[in-house]
């Protein structure tokens, strides 16, 4: 039993892995072969060396980010959480912030970039500010929307306890939305990233988001392509830990998704 | 004998729609007693009202002397509902120990959380999360955990109304020997349902509603020997309990 099920996780991460070193190999010998040019399309190769001779400048850079997103990403969901608990208990607060809240979700990030770089300055400031407005909804939406998923029944059955408030909120309400919380918290680990790196696009002098900028005004593709994986590797990283993290908290479910 | 509950004059209105018409009845400390109805019929209303978990629009209910809603403060009530309601984050004993921890109390001789489980015949299922039981299982943790709350009184609405008909009448006597025979603070079972026969083989009497808003049709005394064993489901008593009631409901 238990080997069979080793042999099946090997299965499970084995497969993919299998693909994307075919996949390498495909475009390494397109490459070869059709002759791209570096600066359209670089080899496979050329990048990993391009990342191991600059590890120390890469890291450097990669942390930075990262320390943006994860930042804005704690603000948001510590704030979004708050926010949302006052919103399911205050009916007439979430009546009169609601929409506002809303307009502010449906205007782009891109287009707010420049505000905030005036208002926040090029440091990281700004950076972490961009990832906190996108990280914030979805966890302020998932978490009304799981606070409110408590069934009547089991409200009942506390209330025949004469439980208090506190206890209802902490016994019952907050652990039935943890699913839905947990899915925002997933959902929001790669816009913490996106909000971190446009943030670097429009004003920045360190970051992943400025080596990919910095990169492409001298048509240096090597770097640039070494700067996209490694912000994708921030996201993929990010993503797993919360997702071991959830594992953890939520074992009696999968996540849930209140949008 | 003690009278442990009295209804007078219960009406209940949700907005204009009438739910409870006039429901008068009281019993007795140590009886069991169902309510029957057709389904909709205000059954669960009325066993809520009872519990001090919503208030009637008229009449009054008292327990012990009290109103209604100072015996749930008491902890002179405990529910079943027809759904288990069980926390899934929590394990069978963390389950039965709910109440004790909303309440803050230790357990003592008579809730202790263990020695109830073995009561309802789940002590090797301590460490089960809900989602590995079966329906009846999950009950039985229910019974477990209204048990620990030490209550007088025991509301049961459908409880077994989800379950298959054998583990029904598995559950149905485990019920009764977990009332009479095991040493709880039960006194008294208010038990609503929609199985006349689960109704007949229970009860000391059984309370006959009629279709909504509900009035009491008629309440039948149930006068079979206790302990109630499974092969006098085929007396003739039984039976006629049985068609006398479903009589009742049928003239309704």
């Amino acid at each position: 039993m238990h080997q069979k099920n080793i042999k099946r996780r090997l299965k499970e991460i084995g497969i993919p892995i299998l693909f994307f070193i075919c996949f390498l190999i495909v475009w390494e010998l397109s490459v070869i072969f059709l002759k791209f040019p570096e600066y359209i399309l670089p080899q496979p190769t050329k990048i990993l060396n391009e990342i191991i001779t600059n590890l120390g400048k890469f890291l450097m850079h990669t942390g930075i980010t990262m320390s943006e997103a994860i930042i804005g990403y704690l603000i948001a969901n510590l704030l979004g959480f708050l926010v949302a608990v006052i919103f399911v208990h205050y009916r007439t607060i979430e009546k009169g912030f609601y929409p506002y809240a809303i307009a502010l979700k449906t205007t782009p990030i891109i287009a707010m970039a420049p505000l905030l770089i005036l208002w926040f300055g090029t440091g990281i400031a700004s950076k972490i500010v961009a990832s906190a407005i996108v990280c914030f909804f979805p966890i302020l939406v998932n978490t009304i929307k799981g606070l409110r998923s408590v069934d009547d029944d089991s409200l009942d059955l506390f209330k025949s306890y004469s439980a208090s408030k506190w206890q209802i909120f902490t016994k019952l309400s907050l652990p039935t939305a943890l699913p839905y919380i947990f899915s925002a918290l997933k959902i929001s680990t790669g816009l913490a990233v996106v909000g971190a790196i446009v943030g670097e696009f429009v004003g920045a002098n360190k970051g992943i988001g400025y080596i990919i900028l910095v990169s492409t005004y001298h048509l240096q593709t090597v770097t640039m392509f070494a700067g996209i994986i490694m912000s994708a590797l921030i996201g993929v990283l990010f993503f797993w830990i919360i997702s071991l993290i959830e594992k953890k908290f939520v074992f009696w479910q999968g996540s849930k998704n209140g949008f | 004998m003690n009278k442990i509950i009295r209804v007078w004059g219960l009406s209940k209105y949700y907005g204009k729609l009438q739910v409870l018409d006039n429901i008068i009845f009281d019993v007795s400390e140590g009886e069991f007693i169902s309510i029957i109805g057709p389904s909709g019929c205000g059954k669960t209303t009325l066993l809520k009202i009872l519990g001090g978990l919503i208030n009637a629009t008229k009449g009054e209910t008292t327990i012990r002397d009290n109103p209604a809603g100072l015996a749930l403060k008491r902890r002179d009530i405990g529910f079943v509902f027809q759904n288990p309601n069980l926390l899934p984050w929590r394990n069978t004993i963390k389950n039965v120990e709910l109440p004790l921890e909303i309440i803050n109390k230790k357990d003592s001789s008579l809730n202790n959380p263990k020695k109830l489980l073995k009561i309802v015949g789940l002590d090797k299922f301590e460490k089960a999360y809900p989602k590995e039981l079966s329906g009846g299982m999950q009950q039985r943790v229910a019974i477990a955990r209204a048990l620990t709350f030490e209550p007088l009184i025991l509301l049961m609405d459908e409880p077994f109304g989800a379950l298959d008909e054998i583990t029904r009448n598995k559950m149905n006597l485990e019920l009764l020997r977990i009332w009479k025979e095991e040493k709880t603070t039960i006194s008294t079972v208010i038990f609503v349902t929609h199985s006349i026969p689960e109704a007949v083989f229970l009860s000391d009497r059984v309370i006959v509603l009629s279709k909504r808003p509900a009035k009491i049709e008629k309440i039948v005394n149930i006068d079979l020997p206790r302990p109630r064993k499974t092969d006098m489901k085929h007396s003739k008593k039984y039976v006629g309990y049985i068609e006398c009631i479903r009589k009742i409901l049928k003239e309704d």
